[in-house]
């Protein structure tokens, strides 16, 4: 256990086999504390599942997750306690109303209740732009909504990892923008985020380091200079990095042969 | 219309169907066409030789036999098939495509009225197998068995049909977000009525022996009914009344394409207002807009009372839930009332009242508490991420469920005990076995919810897989036969230890009465184990729980 050191995330050979499908063939990297770990790939490359293992939600068949040195698995209570996971479909329960959602959450981390909590609850939905629609219920709300709701469940408690899913996905551009700063203040502030995503500006933009999985194992790892030099390009953007690492075949010859 | 679109509608969906059996084997397959195959011999062979054998034997039975079956079938049907037809009809994106494609309503509609008989397949299969027994009991000409069958199939079709017109009358007048659970309601509580109704007609109680008059008596009061008329029209077939046969094949003949008809037209104007309403995953109470409570500022920050203080909320505000716990409550009481005559002969009233608590308990626990854990449904995946054990989760789900089940059973107990004019020693004695039968009740319940979720279903009676059902049904019956037996081996104790006879004229020595009350205890922690072996069970299976979180 290592709870100071400075990885706050570490998934070692991670491996996820159902029947005779590989779905994450020996995934291997740390993210530390403070900073904002990008995480790429096609779909189906292995992603959610990897994030999945992380969070203890699908167990591997081999390899480890731990979170601030905890085995998500050996020390559940221990590591969940520090973890926020977002899943691209929020969880939520429709019948509950926003507050009664993120109350719902904070007991069940056992977050002291008190005008405390009351406060950081409501400072959040201000922040996310739902005090207007606190009486009503989730079930009402729209994608990009309840993807708030669900951030702001999160957030509730300070976890010192958050584990991400598409969290922008289905967001106004103003919220958008709202959730990518408020990323960088978290790890400014010491929070480890692990941030899955397909737009690849937001993950340029974030990331410190990037990882790019494809075929369910890691490609290629490092900050954008370091990938630049493994692709051999160095005026590279991301997405030709991206599409370069993640080799198919060439999109502009099936296109000219389909429509031909 | 086009008859190809719609073969076309027909196979891909029976295409789906069978990749879902076949899942990645096709030797699955096999084994399930085996499977129903020895089912439908078993099922189907009883209910043909109990019809053969009371039309051999009972000839005046014969009408009321056909009548029954028939109108069992569509009382049955109007039950329990409802989210089954809105399902086939109002939901589904294979649905939004087809509206999308150049394809006509009409077509929808007769694709998918063949899709839904598919879900009545067992009830059909069952009353065909009756009313052909019957058929083959009176020596029935080759002639009836082809109406007979046709039949089965065309009240299926306009049972289905008679659905989807109440749908699309419900469509045009309830507000659009309580539409299908007021359907759903309205079907399930007609239904749980028309049957309360007819077992209440019947006079079959505990103890005593069929009174088949009821039988012929209800089937004479509903004679009136569409439902009863493919009764007649075979029951004419048997006694050679051509005439009469033709007038009730003539008169269903017409009443299916009314039916059908109207149904097809009204779907077809209403197809699109019924995606839009019931293709919603969640069915809400509308809420005035308000100052929201200050939640967070009270209270303990327990899990247990979190999931407990959730569990309230979500319960009472989604309708759905609420319209289906509706026909079990009337189900129960009915029951309830069916059993509770004054008992002659062998079975005294405590005795009478014992057995009723039992059922009570069970049959509440099985309608309520099984879906406690399966209801999640995706927010299960939060309590899987939150620092709680599962064990925990189990206590949270058995405690909320107790505290309305137990207390119902224990008032339905008190009451019927009262009624029954027992003695102030056997209320008590009635009241403590419903507290100690509804705990365990429903703690079995939650754990079979927990060993075999399914938290993809929006049907509370569809949140427990068949292995879940089994073993559930295997644990009450063993935690009740354990539970009465040791109250039973008690009560001998008792009078062996006053040195009253027991069995007979034989007085058994005050040392035996000892020994049975060590046996009694012992069957009583053997009924605990019961309990307490599959909540560790249930504990076990939702620890290492790794199902499609898609499908939740």
């Amino acid at each position: 256990m290592s709870s100071q050191g400075a990885t706050a995330v570490e998934a070692r050979g991670l491996l996820k086999r159902y029947g005779v499908v590989v779905a994450v063939n020996g995934v291997s990297f740390r993210v530390d504390r403070g900073e904002i770990f990008g995480f790429l790939g096609a779909n189906g490359a292995g992603k959610t599942t990897t994030l999945r293992m992380l969070c203890g939600l699908v167990r591997p068949t081999q390899g480890q997750a731990l979170i601030d040195g905890f085995d998500i698995f050996a020390k559940p209570m221990e590591a969940k306690a520090r973890l926020g996971y977002l899943d691209e479909e929020p969880f939520v329960h429709p019948h509950l109303t926003g507050p009664e959602f993120i109350d719902y959450v904070a007991d069940l981390y056992r977050m002291p209740r008190g005008r405390e909590r009351q406060q950081r609850m409501d400072r959040l939905l201000e922040l996310f732009e739902l005090s207007s629609r606190s009486a009503e219920l989730i079930g009402t709300y729209s994608h990009g909504m309840r993807q708030k709701i669900g951030l702001a469940s999160l957030l509730i408690r300070e976890p010192s990892v958050l584990l991400l899913d598409e969290p922008t996905n289905g967001l106004d551009p103003r919220s958008a923008r709202l959730v990518k700063d408020l990323l960088e203040e978290l790890a400014s502030r010491g929070t480890a985020v692990l941030l899955s995503t397909h737009i690849l500006e937001v993950a340029q933009a974030l990331c410190r380091r990037i990882a790019i999985m494809d075929h369910g194992v890691i490609v290629a790892t490092g900050t954008m200079d370091e990938l630049r030099a493994k692709a051999g390009s160095a005026q590279a953007t991301l997405e030709d990095l991206f599409l370069r690492l993640t080799a198919g075949p060439e999109s502009k010859a099936l296109i000219d042969q389909l429509l031909s | 219309m086009n008859g190809a679109t719609v073969a076309l509608i027909v196979r891909i969906e029976l295409r789906a169907w069978r990749n879902r059996l076949v899942k990645d084997r096709s030797s699955r397959l096999a084994m399930l066409a085996a499977f129903l195959v020895l089912g439908a011999i078993v099922i189907g062979g009883t209910f043909f030789g109990l019809a053969d054998g009371a039309s051999q034997f009972l000839p005046y039975l014969r009408e009321p036999m056909l009548v029954g079956a028939f109108s069992a079938l569509s009382i049955l049907m109007l039950v329990v098939g409802f989210p089954t037809v809105i399902a086939n009809f109002f939901v589904g994106t294979d649905l939004m495509q087809l509206v999308l494609a150049p394809v006509r309503p009409i077509e929808i509609f007769i694709g998918r009225a063949l899709l839904a008989a598919r879900a009545n397949l067992l009830l059909g299969f069952v009353t065909a197998m009756f009313v052909l027994g019957t058929g083959a009991g009176a020596g029935a000409p080759p002639l009836f068995y082809l109406i007979a069958f046709a039949f089965v199939v065309l009240q299926v079709l306009m049972v289905t049909a008679l659905q989807t017109l109440l749908l699309c009358l419900v469509l045009q007048w309830v507000p659009a977000r309580l539409a299908r659970d007021v359907s759903v309601a309205v079907a399930s509580i007609s239904g749980a009525l028309i049957y309360v109704a007819w077992q209440l007609t019947l006079r079959q109680t505990l103890g005593r022996r069929p009174n088949v008059s009821g039988l012929v008596e209800f089937a004479r009061r509903i004679d009136w009914l569409p439902t009863a008329w493919p009764g007649h029209a075979l029951s004419s077939v048997l006694d050679g009344a051509v005439i009469t046969s033709l007038l009730w094949l003539s008169l269903t003949l017409l009443l299916a394409v009314v039916l059908i008809g109207a149904a097809a037209y009204f779907y077809s104007r209403t197809l699109l207002t019924g995606l839009g309403q019931f293709a919603g995953t969640s069915a809400l109470w509308r809420r005035r807009a308000g100052k929201p409570r200050r939640v967070a500022s009270e209270g303990t920050e327990s899990p247990d009372v979190a999931i407990a203080r959730k569990d309230w909320i979500t319960y009472r505000r989604d309708v759905r839930r609420l319209s289906r716990l509706l026909p079990a409550v009337i189900f129960m009481f009915g029951y309830a009332v069916f059993f509770n005559r004054p008992a002659g002969g062998a079975i005294g009233s405590f005795w009478n009242n014992m057995f009723l608590i039992a059922f009570v308990s069970m049959f509440i626990s099985m309608a309520v508490a099984t879906s406690a854990v399966p209801s999640e449904r995706r927010g299960f995946q939060l309590l899987r991420m939150a620092p709680i054990t599962m064990t925990q989760l189990l206590r949270a789900k058995v405690l909320f469920s107790m505290l309305p089940i137990v207390g119902l059973v224990a008032a339905i107990s008190v009451g019927v005990a009262i009624l029954g004019r027992n003695n102030p020693a056997d209320v008590l004695q009635l009241t403590v076995m419903a507290l100690w039968l509804g705990f365990g009740f429903v703690a079995i319940g939650v754990s079979v919810g927990a060993i075999d979720p399914r938290f993809d279903a929006l049907d509370d009676r569809r949140m427990v897989g068949p292995l879940g059902t089994l073993v559930g049904v295997g644990a009450e019956l063993g935690f009740g036969a354990l539970t009465l037996l040791a109250f039973t081996v008690v009560h001998v104790a008792i009078q062996v230890y006053a040195g009253h006879p027991v069995f007979g004229d034989v007085t058994i020595p005050v040392g035996v009465g000892i020994a049975l009350v060590a046996g009694a205890l012992i069957l009583a922690a053997a009924g605990v184990a019961v309990v307490f072996v599959l909540l560790r069970i249930a504990a076990s299976k939702l620890e290492g729980f790794e199902a499609s979180i898609a499908s939740t």
